[in-house]
């Protein structure tokens, strides 16, 4: 066992899971704006390893690997557009706590 | 027989979610920040392991030197009010229908693992790959001959960014010498929004 | 140069997006535009909403007849379509899809080109968005592999999240953006596991290799694991899920229309949602079309069954409670989204048809609501915007066209012939009937009636209320652009509902070749 420790694919796969969810609960749980936004990159983050460690196991294709560097660069234009509107709000509530945003009702 | 290539996959899988937890239970977002940041290197260290020598640069590169600090550059420009929950605490009955909510995800991702991972003690070792699996040349090679399409529509995307961040941030617009109820679309105007709702009536609620 | 004309939609849209945003860089603002924004920094663009819509309509009607150029050619006889492949595809299901978003798009350019000026949002950023984000649909409906689908939806998606905030001082419309975004992204971060673990499973990311690899799952050779496949199934129903705004994922939808300056509205309802239909068809029937999975015992139609009974039953009962019409005209669009849904579950049977039911109910549907929005922004004016029903009040004696107009889009929307909407709810429910998901239809047929209740609202307001004394109202506006999208919607309605016969079998040869 320790000496697969890290040669086998689903401890990847299980690396990646357990942060996709650290991630996800972290978006549901928090209510700070900026933490979910770093909570969807973790999740990204996690998306990335899953497909690096796939890539792996399926030879040299490299499919994997572009899909990541695409990830990545979406990833950082996310962010861009997303702290965009998270100061837009800021100017206009002086907040960044997501509950602040109640001026519509459902 | 461990050997340093097992270390490595432990230190750097402590460290990916040690910095996860710390991102997602911090109450300073700058804390938070730094948790990211030690994922983002965990996750690097990984790519490496895994022979994605070309990512695992870019992982850096752009993750860390780019993301991380937008997100530092926006914690810094709010200053204390970046803690968000100060003097504005969630209210009771969210709070725990939020708890409940994420704790049944936590559950339901756990049961989706266990069945991901659940043939027993068959595992795919990862076997041989060819000397330049995961380098500049492999990966850029692909991204410009079979994935050229994808790599253009990109370009697309990254100018709607450009141009959305530009239109949604930029600061104040004009100093103005019309009020803004003169102006009428409840602009910005000296820290406090002075306002109309879409029907041009003073707002009720909430606007401000 | 097959290629050239094969992708003339997409890069006809592409580059009138660029055109557009160099004019709006180095173009001069307008007298009116500089009084209006005195200050010490004015947009070049100030002032031009009129004209920068103009041109954005114009580019993106283009792509429209450009779309039908190319299905005249016929996409199968063009060479160089299979060097694009599979990222893009370029068939006759895609081409459909391009002209209906193209369409939508070019509605909201001219309402934009409208309302913008009206309302004193000096923003021409819109123009630029607009285009981009219907490039950036265009592509995700034409993409048959996983990564351009997540390159193309994320143009998309980003692009509409600036169309909202670009109201910057009004909290309503930066309050929208961020929820949006942030349920937005999440949505995609799903997706995209899914998408990480069929690559896993199968190692493929285009649908045609996933779709061949899923279909030897069980066989004794099989190398490809069930379970992950149909974890990725369910997180890429979520994903799309959202987009389309199915319930339950639907909780984005009436903050975001509501608080989006009402042209960036129509564009959710028409374009965004039209282009993950596509998609979601594409990925259902090509990725996970394997005969098992596509059965009602053992695969996803049941799923889709479901979200379209809740997205039909909560859509409509919803609709039915609201005040505001924007938010009326929300959870319709999550009604409609429901029964869009029915078409889909029902390609179980008879695949082409149901989907050619599909393509057809979006098409009618993309017209209608776009339709409905302009009727909306014409009613109401600067200060005086239309927003509830009270506004709405007698607007018949102030507006007959306008009050006329919108009635015929709402009897479009509720179904009523011999309007568009008629039709395509009728070629839904007949697929329907044909797969034998009879309960469906009988719960499509009740939710058309409780839907009927609420548009119907609308018009007696509109025709047999007059204002409170005193209370705010309506005051309708004039703009040109505004008129001549909803003429063109109108003709397309009463078009496509008196002879709908011609577009119909485009959308049958659409899904015979695509889906």
């Amino acid at each position: 066992m320790g000496a697969l420790l890290g040669n086998v694919l689903e401890h990847y796969v299980m690396l990646a899971g357990v942060l996709f969810t650290i991630g996800a609960v972290g978006f549901l749980v928090r209510r700070n704006v900026l933490v979910q936004l770093m909570s969807i990159e973790l999740m990204l983050n996690a998306v990335n390893l899953a497909f690096v460690a796939y890539n792996r196991v399926h030879g040299d294709d490299m499919n994997g690997h572009m899909f990541v560097f695409f990830i990545i660069a979406v990833a950082a234009a996310e962010v861009a557009v997303g702290l965009a509107i998270v100061l837009s709000f800021y100017r206009l509530t002086g907040s960044v706590h997501s509950d602040d945003a109640d001026a519509l009702k459902g | 027989m461990i050997g340093a290539g097992n270390v490595l996959f432990v230190i750097a899988g402590i460290l990916a979610l040690a910095g996860a937890l710390i991102t997602v239970s911090s109450r300073n977002p700058i804390r938070g920040a730094m948790g990211l940041l030690a994922t983002i290197f965990g996750i690097a260290l990984l790519f490496l392991k895994l022979n994605a020598q070309f990512l695992a640069a870019i992982q850096v590169i752009v993750y860390a030197g780019a993301v991380v600090v937008l997100f530092v550059f926006v914690i810094m420009l709010l200053g204390p009010d970046a803690l968000g929950e100060v003097g504005s605490f969630p209210k009771g009955k969210s709070k725990v229908s939020r708890g409940i909510g994420g704790g049944l995800l936590a559950i339901l991702a756990g049961v989706a693992l266990v069945l991901l991972a659940g043939r027993g003690g068959a595992h795919v070792r990862f076997g041989d790959v060819q000397p330049d699996h995961g380098s500049v040349e492999a990966v850029g090679g692909l991204l410009f001959s079979r994935g050229l399409v994808a790599f253009e529509l990109a370009t697309a995307l990254l100018i709607v960014a450009v141009i959305g961040a530009i239109a949604v941030a930029r600061g104040k617009q004009t100093k103005s010498h019309l009020t803004p109820a003169q102006r009428g679309d409840g602009e910005f105007f000296h820290g406090t929004v002075v306002a109309r709702d879409d029907r041009g009536r003073p707002p009720s609620k909430g606007d401000g | 140069m097959d290629l050239v004309i094969a992708l003339s939609p997409l890069l006809a849209v592409g580059f009138g997006g660029l055109m557009l945003m160099l004019a709006e860089a180095f173009g001069k603002p307008s007298e009116e535009g500089i009084s209006k924004t005195t200050g010490d920094v004015v947009d070049a663009g100030a002032g031009r909403g009129a004209e920068l819509g103009l041109g954005a309509s114009v580019v993106l009607i283009a792509g429209a007849v450009m779309a039908v150029g190319v299905w005249i050619v016929g996409p199968e006889t063009l060479e160089g379509v299979a060097d694009v492949a599979p990222y893009l595809l370029i068939d006759r299901f895609s081409l459909f899809f391009t002209f209906v978003l193209c369409l939508g798009g070019a509605f909201t350019a001219l309402l934009g080109g409208g309302y913008l000026p009206e309302h004193r949002i000096d923003r021409s950023e819109f123009f630029p968005l607009v285009l981009f984000s219907t490039f950036g649909a265009i592509a995700l409906a034409m993409s048959g592999d996983l990564l351009s689908l997540f390159v193309g939806l994320e143009t998309m998606s980003l692009g509409v999240y600036c169309l909202i905030g670009l109201r910057r001082g009004s909290a309503r419309a930066t309050e929208a953006a961020l929820k949006y975004f942030l349920l937005g992204s999440f949505a995609a971060a799903l997706t995209l596991f899914g998408a990480a673990l069929l690559y896993g499973a199968t190692g493929h990311t285009d649908l045609v290799g996933i779709g061949e690899a899923v279909a030897t799952i069980g066989q004794p050779d099989s190398t490809v694991a069930a379970m992950p496949v149909l974890l990725a199934l369910a997180l890429t129903l979520a994903g799309l899920g959202f987009k389309v705004a199915a319930v339950p994922f639907h909780q984005w939808t009436p903050d975001a229309y509501e608080g989006a300056p009402t042209p960036a509205t129509a564009f959710m309802a028409a374009v965004v949602k039209t282009a993950a239909f596509a998609i979601l068809l594409r990925v259902l029937l090509v990725g996970f079309g394997e005969e098992r999975l596509m059965s009602w015992g053992t695969g996803w139609p049941p799923v889709i069954a479901t979200l379209a009974v809740l997205s039909m039953t909560v859509g409509n009962v919803v609709a039915g409670r609201q005040e505001s019409v924007k938010r009326m005209l929300a959870y319709s669009s999550i009604a409609h989204a429901g029964v869009a849904l029915v078409g889909v579950a029902a390609t179980i049977r008879s695949t082409e048809d149901a989907t050619a039911s599909v393509l057809f109910y979006l098409l009618v549907y993309t017209v209608s609501t776009a339709g409905a929005f302009g009727a909306l922004i014409l009613c109401g004016s600067r200060g005086a915007e239309a927003v509830s029903y009270e506004d709405l009040a007698g607007i018949a004696k102030r507006h007959p066209a306008a009050a006329l107009a919108f009635s015929l889009f709402l009897l479009s929307l509720a179904g009523f012939p011999p309007t568009a909407g008629f039709f395509g709810k009728l070629y839904v429910f007949q697929s329907a009937i044909d797969s034998e998901l009879y309960v469906l239809v009988i719960i499509g047929l009740v939710n058309s009636l409780i839907g009927a209740y609420y548009y119907v609202r609308v018009m007696v307001y509109m025709y047999m209320r007059e204002p409170v004394p005193g209370a705010p109202v309506a005051k309708p506006m004039s703009s040109g652009m505004v008129t001549s999208a909803i003429v063109l919607a109108a003709l397309l309605v009463l078009g496509l509902g008196i002879l709908p016969g011609v577009s119909l079998d485009m959308a049958i040869a659409a899904a015979a070749r695509g889906g």
